[in-house]
């Protein structure tokens, strides 16, 4: 089986390293490819995926990509899995500047695959060879589902960390290109308007409330 | 007339407080604007009289109309695969200005493949403010402006649902509703679910944990810095008003953390550790506060506040506990 992580450009947010993290659980039994698209080959989510226990690491030169939205990027990235042959491709929920998380959405979408969010283990079925088992949050219950292959798995800020097993030799970085997927530029089409107005705003301070204010407000609810 | 959908949560067979304020929230942004607010119930199996008995909750909530599907697909874990088709024939059906869905952590499993399987724009965490726009001599029009911050917290993003010409799929904070808005009377429409075009997921096992379950459905959040001990734990928990909960550092599912919304988060912090905290993601409309005077850290930040809680507490609540 042939496991895609997709790690962000060029630096990992929290959740593409518990996408990697997540990866890692079916090291033993699974080749690990992290891809990460845009931005320079010297990068640390390159650097990331090489250290962080994938067996191959691919770039996919396109400076196109930086400006891409997340519906060209989801396309991309499902090009990509089809063309390494990834049965299991695991994101992060969420990037750690815009925070929209619909890049995984738009992956499985373009993949034709069903995808599962707040995913936090997975591992190989021993039931059928096509399938996987998933530890998921959802509906206020923690439950272990059953889920055929091919999947998209997204996942929060942290998972159950795996730690890194020695690694003997890190993995050089191999390039992939729109022509070797068959894609052209002109696809990269950004589209802003479904992001919303970006307004300039400063992370509102936190006010201070004497202990019997906090209390007082607490106890109207 | 346009139309404002609420994805409906149900857990252990009933609504979710979450889901209570986003039929509040569809109903406010409704009566402003001049919209029919359709609740929507995704179930298992079940009855007439349970499906009755929770429309009537939901249309006490301030929903016009209630949608449900009662099937055996969508009996076990809100899944895309399972019930992406549904909310997606649905959504091509009303063609609705908005799509909400509750805190808790369904509309981050449900919400972006619904939007992108509709061409909508999503707002994790959102706000909604309804603006009166003067146009005189014509009649002022009511402009809808979702807001929700950046992960970066550098900024937000905010968009007019009138601008854009497309829906929105938008996950709300949780919030307390403190009145019925609406008649426990609505029309129930029986909708069926279609089949998933993909293998469904086959559920192995499914354990309830209340304190996350607690923690993702909270409407307000003490947050301590330090560990509490058992003791001072279970009086805070009893002390704390329901939708209220206790959240110790470290302790937490993150999980269960990263999909929770309060809108308002209590900071107990102590001499050891700042307010450089791990806090869960925030609507626009939160409010952050930290307990205490600035400058000044309590060493015994978390039994102040137990302190204060009993102070503050009515006679009549202490008496009975």
């Amino acid at each position: 089986m042939i496991v895609l992580v997709c790690l962000e450009s060029p630096e990992p947010g929290r959740a593409g390293r518990a996408a990697l993290s997540l990866a890692r659980q079916l090291a033993a039994t699974a080749q690990i490819v992290a891809l990460s698209a845009g931005g320079p080959v010297a990068s640390a989510s390159l650097e990331l995926a090489r250290q962080g226990g994938a067996h191959r690491v691919i770039h996919f030169d396109e400076p196109a990509l930086d400006r891409a939205d997340f519906f060209t990027l989801g396309m991309v990235l499902a090009e990509a899995a089809r063309h390494i042959k990834a049965a299991l491709v695991i994101a992060g929920e969420h990037s750690d500047n815009e925070g929209q998380g619909l890049v995984p959405a738009a992956l499985a979408h373009h993949l034709g695959a069903p995808i599962v969010a707040r995913v936090q283990d997975v591992e190989r079925s021993t039931a059928a060879d096509d399938a996987v088992v998933l530890t998921v949050r959802a509906g206020g219950r923690k439950n272990r589902i059953a889920m055929a292959l091919p999947l998209v798995l997204s996942t929060s800020i942290a998972t159950n960390a795996t730690p890194v097993a020695g690694q003997s030799s890190r993995p050089g970085v191999e390039t992939i290109t729109f022509a070797q997927l068959g894609l052209d530029h002109s696809r990269v089409v950004p589209r802003p308007d479904l992001l919303g107005t970006r307004v300039p705003l400063a992370a509102p301070r936190i006010q201070y409330k004497s202990f019997d204010e906090v209390a007082r407000m607490l106890l109207r609810r | 007339m346009a139309s404002i959908v609420a994805y409906i949560e149900v857990r252990e067979g009933a609504m979710t407080s979450p889901s209570r304020f986003v039929v509040a929230e569809a109903r406010r942004i409704a009566d402003a604007a001049g919209a029919t607010v359709y609740a929507l119930l995704t179930l298992g199996p079940c009855s007439h009289v349970e499906i009755d008995q929770l429309a009537a909750q939901v249309s006490a909530a301030g929903a016009d109309r209630i949608l449900c599907s009662s099937d055996e697909i969508l009996a076990g874990v809100p899944l895309d695969v399972t019930h992406g088709m549904l909310l997606a024939q649905i959504a091509e059906r009303l063609r609705p200005l908005l799509f909400f869905f509750p805190a808790g952590g369904v509309g981050i499993e449900l919400g972006p493949p619904l939007a992108v399987r509709i061409g909508a724009a999503f707002f994790p965490n959102a706000s909604v403010d309804v603006r009166a726009e003067d146009r005189t001599p014509e009649a002022a029009s009511q402009r809808i402006v979702l807001h929700r911050w950046r992960a970066a917290r550098d900024g937000q993003r905010r968009i007019d649902v009138a601008d854009l010409e497309r829906p929105v799929v938008a996950t709300l904070a949780a919030a307390t509703v403190s009145r019925p808005l609406g008649e426990a009377c609505a029309e129930v429409e029986m909708l069926p679910c279609p089949e998933p075009k993909v293998a469904r997921p086959r559920n192995l096992a499914s354990e309830i944990t209340a304190e996350d379950n607690a923690v993702e459905l909270c409407s307000a959040m003490v947050w301590s810095a330090e560990p509490v001990s058992p003791a001072m734990r279970s009086a805070l928990r009893a002390d704390l008003p329901p939708e209220a909960v206790l959240v110790v550092d470290g302790e937490t599912t993150p999980v269960s953390l990263h999909a929770t919304s309060p809108s308002e988060i209590f900071i107990v912090a102590s001499a050891a550790k700042t307010d450089d905290v791990y806090l869960p993601s925030q609507a626009p409309g939160a409010k952050v506060m930290r307990a205490g005077v600035p400058g000044h850290v309590s060493a015994a930040a978390i039994e102040d506040l137990a302190a204060a809680i009993d102070r503050a507490r009515p006679a009549s609540a202490k008496a009975s506990s």
